[in-house]
Formats: C-alpha cells, sequence, structure tokens
C-alpha cells in the first residue's frame, strides 16, 4: 500500500485482530477524533501521535506501528483511555503493541525500557519486592551510565529512603507462579 | 474500622514517610491497618507492559493473601500504583477464562468481593472531612496548598468508578478541612513522568517543571500528593529542573497524610519530614508550623 508523500508500507492484515485478541479492544472503533494525541502529555516527545498509532493498527501498518518510538514514550498515565469518546482502552492497545514488540525482538530505541522490564521481572521472581537499589544500579550499568543520578542516591541512602539490601520475599512462591505462567503462555 | 493494608514496595523505601505518616494518621482516627504479611510487589508498570497475565496474577495472589490472613473485606492501597493495580485486576478478572488461568498460576481462589480503596479514598469516604476538622489540633492557615492527584488515583474511570476524573475535589475538602487554603489550578491531574523517572529523567524533568510552574503562579506554597512516584519525581528534580529553565522552584511536596499529621498535632519526625530532598522543615518553622 502507498500512502500520499510516503513510501511503500508493509501490511499485516491480522494486525488489528491481534491486537483484539491480546487486549480486547477493537482499534476500528477509532474515527480519529484526536482527543487522545490532545491530551497526551508525551506526545511531543513522540515520532508519531496515539491517534496516527490507532490508524496504523487499522489498517495493518506494521513497521510505523511497530518501529516508531511512539509507544515507548507512552507513560500509561490513562488520559487517552479516560477521554476516549469510543471507549477504547488506548493504554491498554500501546500495552499490547509493547508486549508483541519486546515478544517478536523488534529492534526499536525502547528508552532502555525493555531493559529496565526485563530487570524488574526478575528481581520480582527471586525475591517477590521491588530492590530499588539493585534495579537502578544494574539499569545504569547495562544501559552504560554507571553514575547517572549518583549524587541524588547519595541524599537518598543518608535520608534512609533507599535500602541497601534486598528484602525477599515468598521467593520460591514467585518462581513457581513466574514458570505457571510461562507454561499458560506456550 | 480495621482495614487490610497493603504498603507496597515505595512505602518501604522511597515513600517511608507516607507508611510513617499513613499509620500515624490512621491510628489518630481510630482505624487499625492490618498489613498484609510477606506481600509481594503488584508488578506496578513493567508488568503490565510486558507480561499481561503476571501484572493480573500479582494483585491477585496479595488479594488472595489478604482474605486467606484476615478475612477483612477491605483493603487499603495509599500507592497510586498499587491501588491502580489492584483495580485493574479486579477489573479484568470479571473474565472467567482469565479468572482460571490466574488462579491456576497463584494456586488460590480468587476473592472476588474485596473492596480496594485508595488512602485518599478512606479518609474522604470512611472518615469525611468533618471528622477530621474535629481532630485538628494546629490550623493549618498560614499555608497555600495545591493538591496534586496525579493519574492513577482517579484514572481510568472504568476502573475507579470516579466521575470527577477530569477535575477531583475530595483532597481540597481534607485539606480545607485542616485549615488551610487550596488553589484552583490546571496541572493536579497532569502526569509527572512515573515510571520515565529512571529510564527517561528528561521527560519527567519537563513534565515536573511544567506542574511546579503552574503551582508557583497561582501562588501555592507547597504541593499535597497521594502517590510516593509523584513525590519522587517533583521532590527530587527541583535542582535538575532549576538548571534547565533557569528557575528558582523551592517548593515543598507533602504527602496529605503528612499534613494532616502536622494539623493533627503529630511530631515531624514521626512523620518522616526530615526525609525530604526539597527542605520543608525549614519552610514548616518559617511559617510557625513546627
Amino acid at each position: 500500500m502507498k500512502i500520499a508523500g510516503q513510501k511503500e508500507s508493509k501490511i499485516d492484515p491480522t494486525l488489528a485482530e491481534e491486537i483484539r485478541q491480546r487486549c480486547g479492544e477493537n482499534v476500528f472503533l477509532c474515527y480519529q477524533c484526536k482527543k487522545c494525541a490532545s491530551g497526551c502529555p508525551t506526545r511531543p516527545f513522540m515520532e508519531s501521535t496515539p491517534t496516527e498509532l490507532m490508524r496504523y493498527l487499522q489498517l495493518g501498518m506494521i513497521d510505523e506501528a511497530m518501529k516508531k518510538d511512539t509507544i515507548w514514550y507512552c507513560l500509561s498515565c490513562q488520559t487517552c483511555s479516560a477521554r476516549c469518546p469510543q471507549n477504547i482502552d488506548i493504554a491498554h492497545v500501546v500495552d499490547a503493541v509493547k508486549i508483541i514488540v519486546q515478544e517478536k525482538n523488534i529492534k526499536v530505541d525502547t528508552g532502555n525500557a525493555k531493559l529496565f522490564n526485563r530487570l524488574w521481572m526478575t528481581l520480582l521472581k527471586y525475591m517477590g519486592r521491588m530492590y530499588e537499589m539493585g534495579l537502578t544500579g544494574m539499569l545504569n550499568l547495562f544501559s552504560g551510565k554507571p553514575f547517572k543520578d549518583l549524587p541524588l542516591g547519595i541524599k537518598l541512602i543518608k535520608k534512609g529512603k533507599l535500602k541497601l539490601l534486598p528484602t525477599i520475599k515468598r521467593p520460591f512462591e514467585m518462581m513457581k507462579m513466574f514458570s505457571r505462567a510461562r507454561d499458560l503462555k506456550k | 474500622m480495621k482495614l487490610s493494608y497493603y504498603p507496597g514496595c515505595s512505602l518501604h523505601s522511597t515513600g517511608a514517610e507516607y507508611d510513617a505518616s499513613t499509620r500515624k494518621v490512621c491510628e489518630k482516627l481510630g482505624i487499625e491497618l492490618v498489613e498484609i504479611e510477606d506481600w509481594v510487589c503488584c508488578g506496578s508498570t513493567p508488568a503490565h507492559q510486558c507480561d499481561e497475565l503476571m501484572s493480573i496474577a500479582l494483585p491477585a495472589k496479595n488479594m488472595a493473601l489478604a482474605r486467606e490472613q484476615s478475612g477483612l473485606g477491605e483493603i487499603c492501597a495509599p500507592c497510586a500504583s498499587c491501588y491502580s493495580r489492584l483495580k485493574f485486576a479486579q477489573e479484568r478478572l470479571t473474565d472467567d477464562h482469565l479468572r482460571r488461568q490466574v488462579e491456576h498460576v497463584i494456586d488460590a481462589r480468587y476473592p472476588d468481593d474485596i473492596k480496594v480503596l485508595h488512602m485518599l479514598e478512606v479518609i474522604s469516604e470512611k472518615v469525611g472531612a468533618d471528622a477530621v476538622k474535629e481532630k485538628v489540633v494546629k490550623t493549618l492557615d498560614s499555608i497555600k496548598v495545591a493538591c496534586y492527584y496525579g493519574c492513577l488515583i482517579t484514572r481510568p474511570p472504568k476502573v475507579t468508578a470516579r466521575e470527577d476524573f477530569e477535575n477531583p475535589t475530595d483532597m481540597e475538602a481534607l485539606i480545607e478541612a485542616l485549615g488551610a487554603e487550596t488553589v484552583d489550578w490546571n496541572m493536579k491531574t497532569f502526569c509527572c513522568g512515573a515510571a520515565f523517572a529512571l529510564t527517561r529523567t528528561e521527560v519527567v524533568v519537563d513534565l515536573t517543571g511544567k506542574i511546579l510552574a503552574d503551582a508557583h503562579a497561582v501562588g501555592a506554597d507547597v504541593i499535597a500528593v497521594g502517590c510516593p512516584l509523584c513525590h519522587v519525581n517533583l521532590d527530587t528534580r527541583q535542582q535538575q529542573i532549576n538548571e534547565k529553565l533557569g528557575t528558582n522552584f523551592n517548593i515543598p511536596i507533602f504527602y496529605f497524610t503528612q499534613l494532616m499529621g502536622l494539623a493533627m498535632g503529630i511530631g515531624p519526625k514521626d512523620l518522616g519530614i526530615h526525609k525530604h530532598i526539597t527542605e520543608a522543615e525549614s519552610f514548616l518553622k518559617e511559617r510557625a508550623l513546627i
């Protein structure tokens, strides 16, 4: 398919159906009123708007939907979902697209969100609770900015707001939960 | 009144003063909080953007624990993100197929009759501003407060069941009951940048900069919040914002429970006021509140 002023786009006609199966939302209900884009706090940072994302999904324009950084600037603030006149849970649609991108390992700049998510879920799986020090340390290390926010981190430790050691709760139950969930998804 | 209490990870670390002030205020109001023993993380934002099933199973696990341990019908979650994840799970678990999957994952029955309340709802719906007013021993009439709700206390309405999600006013009613003046402003439900604090910090600086600028423009002395992530973002980034925008913001950020505690005569140490990054103690001394 060719869109005016753009090069040829790859079309996947099953995309909208995949979104519906993953999150239950029907993207064809969107009539492009732009309310989501107007209220989106991070729209100025995005390559395309949430409204455009909905159109890409309707048309099956898989590269535009998956490879632009739009979804990775979504904060899940729920403003779009709260305001959509068609009651589409747009933030849930964005989550579904994010999950597809991560599962299929599609190359795109996620702003370290993919790394952040993976670290978070791994810590959770073995510890049951979030270990902020470990999360921040590993995130900074793996993203090549080991000293990011270091002065702030030191202040927070001095104020007793960051614990040096993790709290571990129900690790075996958590590992079993994660493994049962993985089996179900197969 | 007795409620299950789900503090969440933040209230045991960066939001420690929210936990302390919540417990103290509840004690004064005769609310007994029964912490869920060995609760686990709700999964927060990372879970729902990378693992749909676990993002529902983790909150369900905590609700099952609450029911098993205490049998209480209500859970108080002061963290906006925990509150939202618990409420989202309840909404999604009306689907029988998903409920069966989740019950298999958590290896327990999911209790579908639990009421989840944010701390703000506990105070405004179950206690009421009038009852709070009766407990005030030190009126906060020397400060002007901008009440900041952020995102997840009020949105999305299909989950929070709130009609006033664009312009909530329950925190204002509560703060006014403490004798303080509240301001009318634009950014009370605008996002602070939330989980981008660690990954896209420049977005947090931009968004919190807008929130602080609006609060400053309407003459607010302080901002009151009800979410540990909002607090971290607004409290810890002011220096960076000032450097970037050439501003001079120095606006103390309080949890609404800390302001309640101050008005009820609880000591500032017990409320964790000294834990803030943006200086709050000297401000309170200046206004003769401590």
